[in-house]
């Protein structure tokens, strides 16, 4: 029985920093009406910049400062400059530029890091594990879990509690209207798509200690966090943290039954959520 | 010349499997140039007639080499019967992803696509006794076209393999030009170009969608199998999600709405890619910078550049068959 438990922390732990790998693509998508199939690079150029503050001596605090703040930097760019002129075209484009976008990025990664992947090691102070009672926990794990509901949290304030989150809110109503009031959303615009990859930036960061980095972790994120908004339900913030709660949960308890499906049993719960709630769990009809 | 309208677009694809073997040096490029094209037709019919965009079709690709690799390796099974059979269960998992996948519109069917394309490869990975998990499966043989003990065709040779490949080929297009060109492909594009009216007037359009899937997952299951007795082998990467996305970038540069695009996107591809990848191994760079100028300038891929020089020329550039689009967007 212990061992389930266990594997539902852990399960938890790793389903934070889904959510956090989710919910960037799902504020995107409810604002700027398409999905980002470079979400995924994103996350592995999170992963990236960890792993190469760590090479250059840095320690770990600065690279989980940094590598979110640069992966949302570049994306603000590629936002304002390119994919701004995307939007007008009929939307398999949009999707189109993503992907092109997301082989860009992971061709990048590999000649600049090589194709092999790397381990990090988390800073000495994370190191180890806490027993508690019968539960053994790696320090990390609840690291990560603190760090990501402390951004669930801001996120949440952010969305909830400040003006921009209000022209958030209010875009994704009708990002006419918004622009009517004298709003200027194009600023809006690239200023969300920078805080969603600069999540999925912090995603990365945070699960390179924990799974390593490589070149193609980037698809497998993307198809992990199309899971979980698909479950939640796209453009819902809490879809998102059930979502990614309950993928984490699947996969973890899965490992220990049954450690070769343990992936696989995370789409096959995709599929059972798509036959009983198509617009997933907290999903608006569309 | 009513008839040459409709067959125009076969011949130039016969014309292409005649000009290959004198472009291309070698008998498995040139193979695996049309089998890709069999793949991006496939894709076409999706995206370019019912506008679905599939990120899913390496799942129909790889499920057609097991099934192709295993029938000829465990059932002895002969030439056909064994590519028939990749094209029937092909068909079989469009239905299932389809019948899943349908119930959406937009972007949740096209995230979809490919989770489903994820969940697949953990599949062929977790069933190793039928796949051979990250091995693939090895010694796929490659029987001659025989019928009653006669042999027709050899196929051990590249040459001899690709002129069988070459009349599949042919053959497939053929078919497909004629559903494009039936009722069901004009209605397909009336779902396509405006799904709410096409329900409207009494089409039923899940069925109409799920059709295509259909007809999709068998081209793409047939060029699977083709692949997998092309190479040899039914390895793991033919369901990867890198698949998928191979066969929609041809289908995208290629060009959509008109099946001959495809055929010009996959030698484009495999050839261009061939080429390059000697040169410079992270080639796939370019590539995604080309898919970003396609998304950007080029929307009607290469099959528009190709009308755009005839056009220069002079020459009256054949119409796309499914130009109804232009004024929507």
């Amino acid at each position: 029985m212990n061992i389930y438990l266990l594997q539902v922390a852990n399960g938890i732990g790793i389903g934070m920093l889904y959510f956090l790998l989710a919910v960037g693509l799902s504020i995107v998508f409810g604002l700027l009406r398409f999905v980002n199939f470079a979400h995924g690079a994103f996350f592995l150029l999170g992963a990236y910049f960890c792993f190469q503050c760590g090479e250059m001596g840095l320690n770990f605090w600065w690279s989980l400062l940094l590598a979110p703040l640069l992966v949302g930097l570049f994306a603000w760019l590629v936002e304002r400059f390119v994919l701004r002129h995307v939007y007008a075209l009929p939307h398999h484009f949009h999707i189109l530029f993503t992907v092109g976008l997301a082989l860009v990025l992971q061709e990048a990664v590999i000649s600049f890091w090589g194709p092999l992947g790397n381990n990090i090691s988390p800073p000495d102070l994370l190191q180890g594990v806490v027993m508690a009672g019968g539960f053994v926990y790696p320090i990390y794990r609840l690291f990560v879990i603190a760090v990501t509901a402390v951004m669930a949290l801001l996120l949440w304030w952010v969305l909830e509690g400040t003006r921009l989150g209000a022209i958030v809110r209010a875009g994704s109503e009708s990002t006419e209207m918004v622009s009517l009031l004298g709003l200027n959303i194009n600023r809006i615009f690239s200023l969300v798509f920078a805080l969603g990859a600069a999540t999925a930036g912090l995603a990365g960061a945070l699960a390179a200690p924990i799974r390593g980095v490589d070149p193609f972790m980037g698809v497998e994120a993307l198809g992990i966090a199309f899971v979980v908004v698909v479950i939640g339900g796209l453009g819902s913030f809490s879809g998102a943290l059930i979502g990614g709660i309950l993928v984490g949960i699947v996969q973890s308890v899965m490992s220990t039954v049954w450690s070769e499906g343990a992936h696989l049993m995370i789409y096959i719960a995709m599929a059972a959520v798509m036959l009983l709630r198509p617009n997933g769990l907290l999903g608006r009809a569309s | 010349m009513k008839h040459f309208v409709h067959f125009r677009f076969t011949l130039l694809a016969a014309l292409v499997c005649l000009l290959l073997p004198l472009l291309v040096g070698s008998g498995s490029l040139a193979t695996e140039v049309l089998i890709f094209a069999l793949a991006a037709l496939g894709c076409n019919l999706l995206l370019g007639y019912t506008g679905l965009m599939s990120f899913g079709q390496g799942i129909f690709f790889g499920i057609g080499s097991y099934t192709t690799g295993l029938a000829l390796l465990r059932l002895q099974a002969p030439l056909l019967p064994s590519l028939l059979l990749a094209m029937l269960i092909g068909a079989v998992v469009a239905l299932l992803v389809g019948w899943f996948a349908i119930r959406q519109r937009g972007t949740y069917f096209v995230m979809l696509t490919l989770a489903f394309a994820q969940m697949f490869y953990f599949v062929a990975y977790t069933m190793k006794d039928l796949t051979g998990g990250d091995n693939g499966l090895l010694d796929v043989p490659r029987p001659n076209l025989s019928l009653f003990g006669h042999t027709l065709l050899a196929t051990t040779s590249p040459w001899q393999y690709y002129s069988f490949v070459a009349i599949v080929f042919v053959l497939v297009f053929w078919l497909l030009q004629r559903v494009v060109d039936s009722v069901l492909g004009r209605t397909l594009l009336a779902v396509r170009d405006n799904e709410t009216r096409a329900a409207a007037i009494g089409y039923d359009i899940t069925l109409l969608k799920l059709t295509a899937f259909v007809i999709s997952g068998a081209v793409t299951g047939l060029a699977g199998g083709l692949h997998a007795m092309m190479t040899g082998v039914a390895p793991l990467s033919n369901i990867e999600y890198h698949t998928s996305e191979a066969i929609l970038i041809m289908t995208v540069i290629g060009g959509t709405g008109n099946l001959f695009a495809s055929v010009l996107g996959a030698s484009f591809y495999v050839l261009i890619g061939n080429w390059l990848s000697t040169l410079w191994p992270r080639w796939l760079m370019l590539l995604g910078f080309l898919l970003i100028g396609v998304s950007l300038y080029l929307h009607k891929g290469l099959f528009g550049v190709a009308q755009a020089v005839l056009r220069k020329f002079g020459l009256r550039p054949p119409a796309d068959t499914a130009s109804v689009k232009e004024q929507h967007s």
